[in-house]
């Protein structure tokens, strides 16, 4: 990560990817095959869209998918399923750019330890 | 067209459910009937009007015979008794017959017979079926028409004037003046029949309902006093009960007055009612459950579950036609027939790209779609149907039928697409959630099936 911006749009894209999951995964559990209207179609493509700006090339999950087609009518367990890439993906990228300084994690920004603290990299990350 | 419809052959393809007429098929009766005692409830003045309006020229007919004109009386009861203007009842050709004079005495008789009728003349003269043998639903309904002709000449007029219709000068017979308290024939502009010739009639369809309110079989279940008309171990006939209640006003008077109580519960019955969710959750799992092929007669079993399913899922934008059985080489072929209303911007497209009057479904229980399948359903396909077909089977096409398909879009501008049991599920699912309208679904295949294309 370069700036402290991009440390700001990570943690965006992590928290709306989380909310959206856990609402379209109570949903699937509940009816896998129904689809979601399109409203809510629109609001988790922008969240998409969103997060393969921030993940780009490297950490975005599939290489050729970049929104969900308004015309495909996937499912809620479509969706999750997507999501739930995103949301590791996202992971792996944080986990990628943090650093350990004195016991505690923060961000690491043009190369270097930032104050902006964060979590222990998950299992995902650790290399 | 199959089973058309008098919108369709005039060019206008607006969903039954935003018309406030039902319309009428020009080769069969609808199967309804107008009661009147929907006009008499409704809280329209214009309704009640039109109720007074025919008890008045009912009870007229009391007057008539008894003041010694008993024949015009009975001219004009006869007269009355069919409408085949309306097009609604059980005929399969739009076409009834009257009542005969004898019928047309006992019914006049009544005024004569019962002291009530003679003092107050009729209430509601549904009531007829309660007293005189071969007076059904069908009369009632008939009768009520011929009596307010007039309204339902104006009615169409305006109705086809909007929709922008056609409409011919056509000689009406039997149309009632009120001022002369007779019938006349009548010469107006109206739609006809584009074979017979023969005027059309529309009407409102909150007057509609399958038997009429006050009817026979509710008073015999559940008013008719059964023990005092028949002893034990004697035969109950409907002339018994009939005498009974000539002889017995002050039962039927019960019964009037319960029902005219009851009034809330009237209601007219809808042309069309989709099917509870629960019930479309569970025709889903006993087609999920079926195995294809024939087994046990699972091919039978399926058409049956997906023709119940499907006019319930794709209304109200599409407008069941028929369930309609064909033979091809030998094979019988069951489709799904539905009126085109191009009332979703897809459904216009299919039209226009197609010419997709009206949309084929063709059921198949098999594990997978053969060539013979797809060369059926393309020979189908022809200038009347269109050229957009569907096939409601249980799997995916495979590779080499796909391409098939393809090859008639390529070729002939055919498109051929499929519902699977997997897009079924999906539908069923949106059919409850609301999420999602069922059609939807449709577009999706057809938009796979379009890029796909070359």
């Amino acid at each position: 990560m370069e700036t402290i911006e991009d440390v700001e749009k990570l943690e965006k894209i992590v928290g709306q990817l989380q909310a959206a999951h856990a609402e379209i995964s109570i949903l699937s559990k509940k009816t896998p095959a129904d689809s979601l209207n399109s409203f809510k179609l629109k609001v988790i493509n922008k969240v998409i869209k969103e997060s393969n700006k921030v993940l780009g090339g490297k950490y975005k999950p599939f290489e050729e998918f970049d929104k969900f087609e308004e015309d495909d009518l996937p499912s809620n367990s479509d969706v999750t399923m997507v999501l739930a890439q995103y949301m590791k993906e996202a992971e792996r990228y944080r986990s990628d750019n943090v650093t350990q300084v004195h016991g505690r994690w923060y961000y690491v920004v043009d190369g270097e330890s930032s104050e902006i603290p964060s979590g222990m990299p998950s299992k995902v990350g650790r290399k | 067209m199959i089973r058309p419809r008098f919108t369709e052959f005039n060019n206008v393809h607006v969903p039954q459910h935003e018309l406030d007429f039902a319309i009428p098929f020009l080769n069969e009766d609808i199967p309804l009937y107008i009661d009147p005692f929907l006009l008499w409830k409704s809280p329209s003045m214009q309704d009640k009007g039109l109720h007074q309006m025919i008890i008045a020229a009912f009870n007229n007919l009391g007057v008539l015979a008894r003041g010694g004109r008993i024949d015009e009386a009975v001219e004009q009861l006869i007269l009355a008794s069919e409408c085949d203007e309306v097009g609604l009842g059980n005929s399969a050709t739009r076409k009834g017959k009257r009542i005969g004079n004898k019928c047309a005495l006992d019914v006049l008789s009544l005024f004569e017979r019962i002291p009530f009728y003679k003092d107050y003349g009729f209430r509601h003269f549904e009531e007829i079926q309660l007293f005189v043998e071969g007076i059904g639903k069908d009369r009632i309904s008939d009768i009520a028409c011929n009596f307010m002709k007039s309204f339902l000449i104006d009615y169409t007029h305006q109705e086809c004037t909007n929709l922008g219709i056609s409409m011919q000068g056509v000689t009406i017979p039997a149309v009632y003046n009120p001022d002369k308290k007779g019938f006349e024939a009548a010469k107006t502009t109206l739609p006809s029949h584009p074979e017979t010739g023969a005027p059309l009639l529309l009407v409102p369809k909150r007057w509609l309902r399958h038997v009429p309110w006050l009817n026979y079989d509710s008073y015999f279940r559940n008013h008719c006093p059964q023990d005092d008309i028949a002893h034990e171990g004697e035969e109950l006939t409907r002339v018994k009960v009939l005498t009974y209640n000539r002889d017995n006003y002050g039962v039927v008077d019960a019964y009037i007055q319960e029902k005219e109580r009851t009034v809330a519960d009237c209601e007219h019955d809808p042309l069309f009612t989709q099917i509870p969710i629960l019930s479309a959750r569970r025709k889903f799992a006993a087609i999920k459950k079926l195995p294809t092929g024939k087994t046990g007669n699972a091919d039978i079993k399926y058409e049956r579950a997906i023709g119940e399913l499907l006019p319930s899922l794709f209304y109200p934008y599409l407008d069941f036609a028929q369930e309609q059985a064909r033979t091809d080489d030998g094979v019988s072929i069951r489709d799904l027939i539905f009126y085109n209303s191009r009332t979703h911007e897809f459904l216009r497209e299919i039209m226009n790209d197609y010419e997709s009057r009206q949309i084929t479904f063709e059921m198949k229980n098999v594990a997978k779609i053969g060539r013979e399948h797809v060369d059926q359903l393309n020979r189908y396909l022809s200038d009347d149907l269109g050229k957009f077909g569907v096939f409601i089977t249980r799997n995916p096409l495979k590779k080499a039928e796909l391409t098939r398909t393809i090859n008639l879009w390529s070729g002939q501008r055919k498109a051929v697409i499929v519902l699977t049991d997997q897009d079924l599920e999906q539908m069923v699912e949106v059919f409850d959630s609301k999420q999602r309208h069922p059609i939807d679904f449709l577009v999706r295949s057809y938009n796979q099936f379009r890029r796909a294309c070359p």
